[in-house]
Formats: C-alpha cells, structure tokens, sequence
C-alpha cells in the first residue's frame, strides 16, 4: 500500500489470491508443527529422558546436533519432545481463554444489567490482582503438574478477552446492519452466530495469537511453584529458565529451546495476519476495530 | 465530569474490600506462614515452642478473620501495620521503593512509545517490503524471549562485553535506568508495533486518505496530522494496560538489574506470607488500576470528544 | 516519501540515543583511588529473606553477615578441623556442671572506643537472650555476673554445648552502650566497622583503627547484595565487584584462569532425603535399603555439581572429629538394589519397568524445593537411577514446600538442605531432626536407641563422648536407611586474582577478616 502504487481503493484480485497462498503456506506449516509435535517420539534420535552423566554439556556435534544437557540428555530429542508440552498447553490455554472470556464479553456486552455489572468486577479484580498470590493458593489446593499451571493462569487471563469482546460488542451493536437483522427478526443466538462473532472475531484471534508466545513463557515461570511440566517432561519455557545460568558457558542449552519458541511464535503470528487477512472483507487491514474506549482492547 | 471521578473514587472501595480479603483468603488457603518460612529459608532450625512464641506475638495463632478484621481495622485508621520480615513500618518500606519503580516505568514508556510507534508507521507505510518483513522480525523476536533471556543478553552486549552501563546499578540514575528499561521496552515494542501497524494500514485505507492525496496533499502531511492522532486510541489503551502493570513492578527484570522496586518487594513478601507488605501491595495494584482507568478515560475525552467518560461502564 | 522515512528512521534511533545519552552523563562510579584501598564484595545472601536484613546480631539471622564481615567477633572461634579455640575469651573453666567462668582478653575494645570487659559482655548476652528466641532456647541462661576481664554465667539446666553455642553468629560481642543505630549498625570488635547500611543493597564498612590483632589492610569495603546469581556473574567478569559470594556453578568455568582466584571448603551444609515413616511402602526396610543403594552420590557431586561439594556418608563432612568416614553406610549398586527388592517381593510383574507387591507399586513422591539449585539436580539425577531399578519416581520440586513436608500424607521423600552443624556441635541435628521431640522431624521418625543416646548426649560434657555419641547415633540413622544424605556443599568464593588473604572455613563464619588484602 505504498504511495507510488497509485490510487488503489479495492484490492486487486492478484491480492486476494495471494492471501489465500498466504494462508495455505502457513496453515501447512503449522499443521506440520502440530504433527511433529504430535509424532515427536518417533523423530527423536534419542530417549528424551534417559540420562547419560559421561556425556553432559557436549557441545552441538554430529551425533548430538543440539548438543547435550547436564544430565548428558540429547537436546536434539528434548526439544522435540517438548513441542508437545509446550504447544499444547499453551494453544489449550489460549483456547480456553479467548472463548470464555469472547463469550462472556459478548453476553456482557448485549445483554448488559447485572450480569455486566457483576462480570466486569470481577474482571477488575482479575487484573489488579497480584497473579503469584493467586497461582500460589492453585499450587496449594491442588497439585503440581502443566495443567493445574493452565488453570491458575486461565483464571487470572480471561478478563482481557471479556474486556474486548464486550466493547468489540458495545461498538457494533448500534451498528444499521445488525439493527436491520434484529429487526428482520434474527434470533439472538443466530445474531450472536451469524453476526456478532464474525465481526469480532479478527481482534480477537490477533490478540490470541499474540498470547501464544507469552503464555509459554509464563507457564514456564510457574515452575518454581510446581506448577508446570514435572520432570523429567520437557517443555521449552522451562528449559529456558533452567539454562538460564549457562548462557555464557554453555549457550546451546538456553538457546535451542529459545530457537524453537521463537519459530512457533513466528509461526502463529503469521498464520493468524493471514487468518485475519483472509476472514476481513478488506484484505490487508485489520478489520473493524472499534475505536470506542475498551478496557483490555489488546496487548 | 466531577461526578464521574467521584463515581470512579467510590468504584475503589468494593475492589479494595474485595481483593484484600481475596488476597488474605488465598495466602492462608496457600497454607505455611512467615515464620515458618524464615525458618527455612535460613537452614537454621527453629524448636516448636520458639516458633509458637513468635507466632503469638504477630498474631498468627489467631483465626483468619480476626487477622483480617485486625488488619482491616489498622488500614481504616491509616496503619499498614508492620513487616513480619523486616519488622519495619510496612508504609514506609513500600514508599521508600516507589521512585524506583516510578523512573523505571516512565522511562520504559517513553522509550517503548519511542520505538514502537515510528517503527509500527514505518511497517505499515512499507507493507510486505524488507522494512516491514525485518520489523516484524524482530517483533516475533521480541515477543518470544523471556524477559530474563533479553536482561541478561543486554547486560552481557552492554555492560561486560562493551562495558558502556553498569551491571551493579548505582541508584536512580539514567545510566543504570537504561537496560532494565530497554529491556522491558523490547518486550512492549515487540507488541504494540504490530497493533500500530495495524491500526496505521486501518487508516491508511480510509476515504479520507485516499481523498487527502487526491486532493494532492503530501502523504506525510496526511500521515502525522490525521492517521497518527487516530491511532490514539488504540495507543492509549495498550499504555494503560503496561503502565498499571509495570507500576505493580517486574520482580525478574528488577532482580538482575538490582533495581529496588515493588515488584521484588511484593515477589519476596508473597513467598515469606509477609501478610502486611502483601497487602499493602495489594492496596497499591487497586489504587493504580483505579487511577489508570481513570486518567485513561480522561483522555480518550480529549482526544475524542464525543466519548462520554465512564461511558463503557454502567 | 523519502523525508518519511528519514524523520521515522530518525524517530527510531532516538529512542536508542536516549539511553546512549544517558551514559555519559554520570561518571564512572568505580573511582576508588581518593581515599586508599577499597574492596567490593558481592553476596547473593545477604538480604531480608535470608533473616540478614542489618549487622546486628540480635536480629534473626543478621550474626552471620556481623562476623562474615568482619564486624562482630565470638568469644571462642572454631579451628579449621572445627574445634573451639579461644578468640575474644582467653581462656574458659567449666565450675559445676551449671555455671562456666570465661576470662577475657585484656586490650581489646569496641569500634566505639569502649573497652571489652565483663561488664560489657554480660550487657550484651543479657540483650542477645531478651531479644533471640532461639539464642534463648539454646543458652537456657539464669544468670550472668561480670568482675573485671572475667564472666561468670550460669545455665538453668546442663547445658553442655554453651560454648558452642556463643560461637554462633548471634554470640558475636557488640557494644550495647553504643546501642543498635535504626539502620541496624552495631559496633563490634572486629577489623571492620560499618558505617552505612542499606537492606538488601549495600553495607558500608571502614578500617577499624584500634583492631587488637593486626592492622587491617584494606581502607573500606563495599559489601553488595546482589541476589542473581548471573548479575553476580558479569559484575565480577565487568570488573565491578572484587569477591563475588554464592557463584552459580555453571559460571565457574569463567573464572578458572589466571585471573580469578577461587577460595573453597567443605561445609556442613548437607544435601539430604529424609524418609517418610508414615508410608506405606517406606516401612518395608528393604526399600528404603534399595533407595539408599540406588542413588549415585559420586556422578551427582562429580558431574551435576561439577566437583563443588563432596560425597556424604553421615550427618557430618570429614572436617569434622565425628564426621565423613567414622560412620558407613551403603554405596551405589543398582544390581545389588534389585536383588534386594527381588528378594523382599517386590517384581515388575506388568513389565512396565516398575515394580509392584501386594497391589501396591513401587511410586516414590519426592518432595524438594528449587531455592537451592543443587536439589533439582539430586531429584532429577535420583529419579533416573532409581528408575532404573524399578522404582517411579515422582518429583515435586515447590517453593511451597514447607506446608508440603508438614503434611505427611503429601509426599514419600523430602530432599533439603541443612547447615548440620552450625555450632560445631553434633547435638543440634539431631534435637532439630530426628527425635520424638523434634520440630522437624517430617517423616516421624523413631528409634528407641537414638532417643536414649540423645538423653545421654543432652548430659555429656566430655568432648570425646560427645564425639563417639555423634558416631553411635549418626550410623543408628543410616542402619535404619532413615536418611540418605548425598552430598555436602563446598563453598566457594571467587575473587579477582589481585586479592589476596581470602580464605574458605568449614564453618562458612569467618570471611571478611584483617589479612583481607588487594593488590593496587
């Protein structure tokens, strides 16, 4: 969208379909992740867990490409491995957060009253509300382990999501088409289906994209509670801060867990621009985000 | 409008009431306390009856709601009590760290505004061109390392291998403000540019634009007086929601860069169950999350008039 | 367009001169050289969450950073084999079995100037016992009466390890007519006298001109709290601190040239498993034997650890008399372990790797915290080379474990850290750990033979008994397999190869003292 380009109002079509490519290369490039992630055991040139105390610390080599651990694990293997801790949990966090919190937001949003009252006080007292004193009552009532981790942080997330979507909801409810639906006599739940999600889903799923990253490392940063992956499971946020003393010494322990991270954050953030891209009518831009005054519109 | 703050002030009770007593509820439901905890953080152990002495004497043997009601009664009457730790005044340990975590947060601001907003524009004027391509990168990049793993990476470029700041910090100084604040700003930048970007190519393929450069006014005119005043709001959200959680402080970044702020303050109260100080903390995050709001919704009025204040809450 | 994208490329850089600025506008803070040789020392310990939030004391855990820094000194001192010796006292006669007469040195005073007498002494326990619980709890004082150099203070009840215990931190002599300052400074007898004091920042400490042994040899000596441990890292490679205190290990490579000097020693602080006696599978002797026999202690001190600590057989290293190899116990054998469980009952029928008798399985729940960073690396370690003779082992490392541990039904194994003998003394792990009556003993443990030995041990004043009774009951624990202590820490300090007089002590007391020196 360059000035030179002269004075383009539609996109082309050539435009279009290269959204689309966009897309396909990207969904099949996640989907790939995700079936890595999912037949990790068998691509792993070594037992992930199994310790060998004469081998610790070797540099990146041929047999170890990854080099090893200080319990002379293969990281080559454990990264592999810990795909699946780690992109599970957090696309299962993420999930759950983005569509309680959509869900809730947009009951609050059009029904209002108490419910919207109460919802959004809570929500208040979510955000201000240190997390630590909150994950620390979780580790106590319940046990260790990835997906109490999960809980403790879909309990403190939600708000944010409610908070967009309410006024993603409030933005558009006066909106002439949806008046023209509800007077057409749309029902509320096809009004919610067919008309409210679709509009909102663009900023939601940019957010909850953005998420994925953080949410990995804040997973990871339970782990002094307990509450994260129990060894001797892998999983990238915590092999980071595990290594984090090494960096200088022994810099491929922190840094191929770190690399992975990196490229499935890459990767979602693409795949969700070109979900984006793909859902909004006007490719390219970023959809209808309202510009009312939303608490939580993104982060 | 004075009604609205004062709405808004009143606003601050029941989250007051209700996150102190959460918070109180949930460090007793996390089970242990600060005697036991100073016990063992010491390796030095303690004999039964020493620690039941010590417990009585801070009221530990006591039901939970008396605590409560106990503390409570103290807040009312403007006594946070004292350090169960330290044993100093709880107030005046909390104050005495706030010009650190305030200089901390206003620098991190203004650089992440400074480095996101330039480069967001820069991305979204050069869509799908290197500019853009390397911007992003460098957002993926930032956004998918821990905060630790850029600390440390920055006191090592900066401070050991061309040795231009500090590592130990030598108080509250530009020089030693610098890291830890760049590297929370690396963190926002990496997000916020994107949200820019996105708002910026919003704009950008408005009627309005498209009419302004037919009408042959230079594009960069167009840029800072229309497009970048709209992208305001979108700008202004994201700051309120950083600066409320940057004032309740970054225990990670503040421990590496021994910056003496809340955020270690209330990390290692919460770990010793150091009931006053958490609660204070706890006040502190209510007060700032109320005053942030506040001062948010203020100025999304100024920047857009037709939004009546408080208007999104009933 | 091209001026656009200047002004944002312009805009962008900006931001980078900001901080770029901000550089020179303050001077290097490292100019030393105006008022004589000066020293910095990090320390990730010392801080309010270790109970060290001042120098005084009286206060908690603050003893220690008082005689680490050379501020405060005890009437007696340990020697390197840990054995008391004489320091402010001079000597010492025990009357009856309830009163001891101390006689101090003549010519040493305070830092305020007062001179040390017995006058001074009585003031400053008589404070110690009305402020610190456990001084309290460990002195049982009735009495002090003070004539002249001499102290005489007597015991409610036989309290044979009194000098032990005054040589604890909290035993260090502070002058209590100059009082504690707000911000916790004391005036000691030591080589140093703090000067300024911030918590969990800074301690100030200036040469103390009347020292009564030797002349200190540095001018001032900056202590800094630095509690990340790789923020301790670079500010000794950046040259900013001279000594750094509580390296992680990983950092050690860094620093094995010829720049840096290391100053390291076998502590008492011990790595142990306590077993927990309330469950089921734990009461089988037979598998507690097995565990015993199934953790490599040496691939954990030699490759885990790097070499920093050493292989642990009892409560004790081997500095100490009734310490390291005075007692036996078992040593890693894997074949001999699955021999041992084979034979009790205990087989993998299912073939899942894991052994099962009577529907129970072989499921170990080790509970461990990550505070110290060496008991991550026992748990994980433990978990393979159990595992490999049968056992699941289940690894819950929390910083919440201390409500864990008070739960018995929450865990099978408590993997911690304990300084064994802080006083030199054997009685205190045993008293804290072990008995019936202790405030710590998580796993419920009981043995008639200890509890009667440990009455014997609570009335023996002879050093020798004392010692053989630390034995007999050290090897009733390790008969029993009722702990399984791994490995005991060796501390060390790094410090610029410029320093010199820095050395390591069993007893992780003395550092900071008057032949501290650093080359110009």
């Amino acid at each position: 969208m360059s000035t030179q380009s002269g004075v383009t109002v539609r996109p082309s079509r050539a435009r279009r379909n290269h959204t689309r490519a966009r897309l396909c290369v990207f969904a099949a490039l996640a989907a790939a992740l995700l079936l890595a992630s999912v037949f990790a055991e068998a691509l792993c040139p070594y037992d992930p867990n199994a310790q060998n105390l004469a081998e610790a610390l070797q540099a990146p080599s041929a047999a170890h490409p990854f080099g090893t651990d200080r319990y002379g694990r293969d990281m080559l293997s454990r990264v592999l491995i810990g795909a699946q801790t780690s992109i599970s949990s957090a696309l299962v966090l993420v999930a759950i957060i983005a569509i309680v919190g959509t869900l809730l937001g947009v009951s609050c949003g059009l029904s209002g009253g108490a419910l919207d009252t109460v919802v959004m006080r809570l929500s208040d007292v979510c955000l201000a509300f240190p997390g630590l004193v909150f994950a620390m009552a979780i580790a106590a009532v319940l046990d260790g382990g990835i997906q109490n981790a999960v809980l403790a942080l879909a309990l403190v997330s939600w708000p944010k999501y409610a908070r967009l979507a309410r006024s993603q909801t409030l933005a558009i409810q006066h909106t002439d088409y949806l008046l023209a639906a509800r007077l057409s006599g749309c029902s509320p739940p096809a009004l919610l289906l067919r008309h409210i999600l679709p509009n909102i889903a663009g900023p939601v799923l940019v957010t909850a994209v953005l998420d994925i990253g953080t949410m990995m490392m804040e997973l990871a940063a339970l782990s002094f509670l307990g509450l994260g992956a129990l060894p001797p499971a892998a999983e990238w946020g915590s092999m980071m801060s595990d290594g984090r003393s090494m960096l200088q010494t022994y810099p491929w322990v922190v840094l191929t867990p770190g690399l992975a991270i990196f490229l499935s954050v890459a990767l979602f953030h693409l795949l969700g621009d070109a979900v984006r891209d793909w859902l909004d009518p006007r490719s390219g831009q970023s959809g209808r985000r309202g510009r009312t005054h939303g608490q939580g519109e993104n982060i | 409008m004075r009604n609205d703050i004062f709405r808004r002030l009143l606003q601050l009770i029941p989250i007051l009431l209700g996150i102190t007593f959460l918070s109180f509820a949930m460090m007793h439901l996390a089970g242990s306390d600060a005697i036991a905890q100073q016990a063992d953080a010491s390796g030095v152990a303690l004999s039964p009856e020493v620690m039941a002495a010590r417990r009585a004497e801070l009221g530990l043997d006591q039901p939970f709601l008396v605590q409560y009601v106990r503390w409570l009664g103290g807040f009312l009457t403007g006594d946070l009590g004292i350090s169960y730790v330290s044993g100093k005044d709880v107030f005046a340990t909390f104050v005495s760290k706030l010009p650190a975590t305030l200089l901390l947060t206003g620098v991190s601001i203004a650089l992440t505004v400074l480095l996101s907003i330039p480069l967001g524009i820069l991305a979204a004027v050069r869509q799908n061109r290197f500019a853009d391509y390397l911007i992003r990168f460098f957002s993926f990049a930032g956004n998918s390392m821990p905060n630790f793993f850029v600390a440390l990476l920055l006191l090592y470029a900066f401070a050991v291998c061309i040795p231009i700041f500090p590592v130990i910090s030598d108080g509250l100084s530009l020089r030693s403000v610098a890291l830890p604040a760049l590297t929370l700003a690396i963190a926002m930048s990496s997000k916020y540019l994107r949200q820019v970007r996105a708002a910026v190519l919003d704009e950008l393929s408005r009627d309005y634009v498209t009419g302004a450069r037919a009408r042959g006014i230079r594009f960069s005119v167009t840029l800072y007086k229309s497009v970048l005043r709209s992208c305001m709001t979108t700008i202004l959200t994201l700051l309120s929601l950083s600066i409320g959680s940057l004032l309740g402080g970054t225990a990670i970044v503040e421990s590496i860069f021994l910056w003496d702020g809340v955020g270690k303050l209330a990390v290692d109260a919460i770990q010793m169950r150091d009931y006053p100080m958490i609660q204070a903390y706890v006040v502190w995050m209510a007060v700032i999350y109320v005053a942030v709001n506040l001062v948010t919704d203020l100025s999304y009025r100024l920047l857009d008039p037709r939004i009546r204040l408080g208007g999104e809450r009933p | 367009m091209k001026k656009t994208r200047t002004m944002l490329l312009l805009f962008g850089l900006l931001a980078f001169a900001l901080t770029g600025c901000g550089a020179g506008e303050t001077s290097d803070s490292s100019s030393t050289s105006s008022d004589g040789k000066q020293l910095v020392w990090g320390d990730t310990t010392f801080n309010a969450e270790n109970g060290e939030p001042d120098v005084n004391p009286h206060n908690d855990n603050s003893g220690w950073a008082c005689i680490r820094y050379g501020i405060g000194e005890t009437l007696f001192r340990f020697s390197d084999s840990m054995e008391l010796e004489p320091w402010l006292a001079q000597s010492y006669e025990a009357v009856d079995e309830l009163t001891w007469r101390i006689v101090l040195r003549d010519g040493v005073c305070f830092s305020s100037g007062r001179n040390l007498d017995g006058e001074a002494v009585k003031q400053c326990l008589e404070a110690l016992v009305a402020q610190h619980a456990r001084a309290a709890g460990d002195l049982r004082i009735a009495e002090i009466s003070a004539d002249g150099q001499t102290v005489t203070i007597r015991t409610e009840e036989p309290v044979p390890a009194l000098l032990h215990y005054l040589s604890d931190p909290y035993g260090c002599i502070i002058d209590m007519e100059a009082g504690v300052t707000e911000d916790g400074i004391v005036s000691g007898t030591g080589p140093y006298r703090a000067v300024s004091l911030t918590t969990d920042t800074s301690l100030e400490l200036v040469k103390n001109e009347t020292y009564w042994n030797g002349t200190p040899k540095l001018d001032a000596i900056t202590v800094r709290t630095i509690s990340d441990g790789d923020t301790l890292t670079m500010a000794l490679q950046a040259g900013e601190i001279d000594v750094a205190y509580g390296m992680p290990y990983a950092s050690y490579p860094l620093f094995e040239n010829e720049n840096y000097r290391f100053a390291s020693c076998t502590t008492s602080r011990a790595f142990f498993a306590s077993m927990n006696f309330e469950s089921e599978i734990l009461r089988d002797p037979a598998v507690r034997k097995a565990i015993a026999m199934g953790i490599d202690k040496e691939s954990f001190v030699e490759t885990l650890l790097d070499g920093n600590g050493s292989a642990a057989a009892g409560v004790y290293p081997d500095s100490f008399a009734f310490g390291g190899d005075s007692v036996t116990t078992e040593t890693y054998d894997p074949q001999g372990a699955m021999a041992l469980l084979e034979e009790a009952g205990w087989v993998d029928m299912d073939g899942d790797g894991i052994r099962e008798k009577d529907g129970a399985t072989l499921t170990l729940r080790w509970l461990t915290y990550p505070s110290r960073q060496e008991l991550p690396l026992l748990a994980e370690s433990a978990q393979a080379t159990l595992g490999e003779i049968g056992f699941d082992v289940q690894i819950n490392s929390t910083a919440d474990h201390n409500r864990l541990r008070a739960d018995s039904g929450a865990w099978d194994i408590y993997a911690s850290a304990m300084v064994t003998a802080p006083t030199g003394d054997p009685e205190y792990f045993f008293t804290y750990r072990c008995l019936d009556s202790s405030g710590s003993n998580d796993g419920h443990y009981h043995s008639d033979a200890l509890e009667t030995l440990a009455q014997e041990l609570s009335r023996t004043f002879d050093t020798d008994r004392r010692a053989a009774l630390a034995v007999e009951m050290q090897q009733i624990l390790l008969d029993d397999n009722a702990y399984v202590f791994c490995s005991h820490l060796r501390m060390s300090m790094i410090a610029k190869s410029s320093v010199s007089g820095l050395t390591a002590h069993p007893c992780d007391y003395y550092e900071i003292t008057a032949e501290l020196d650093i080359a110009a």
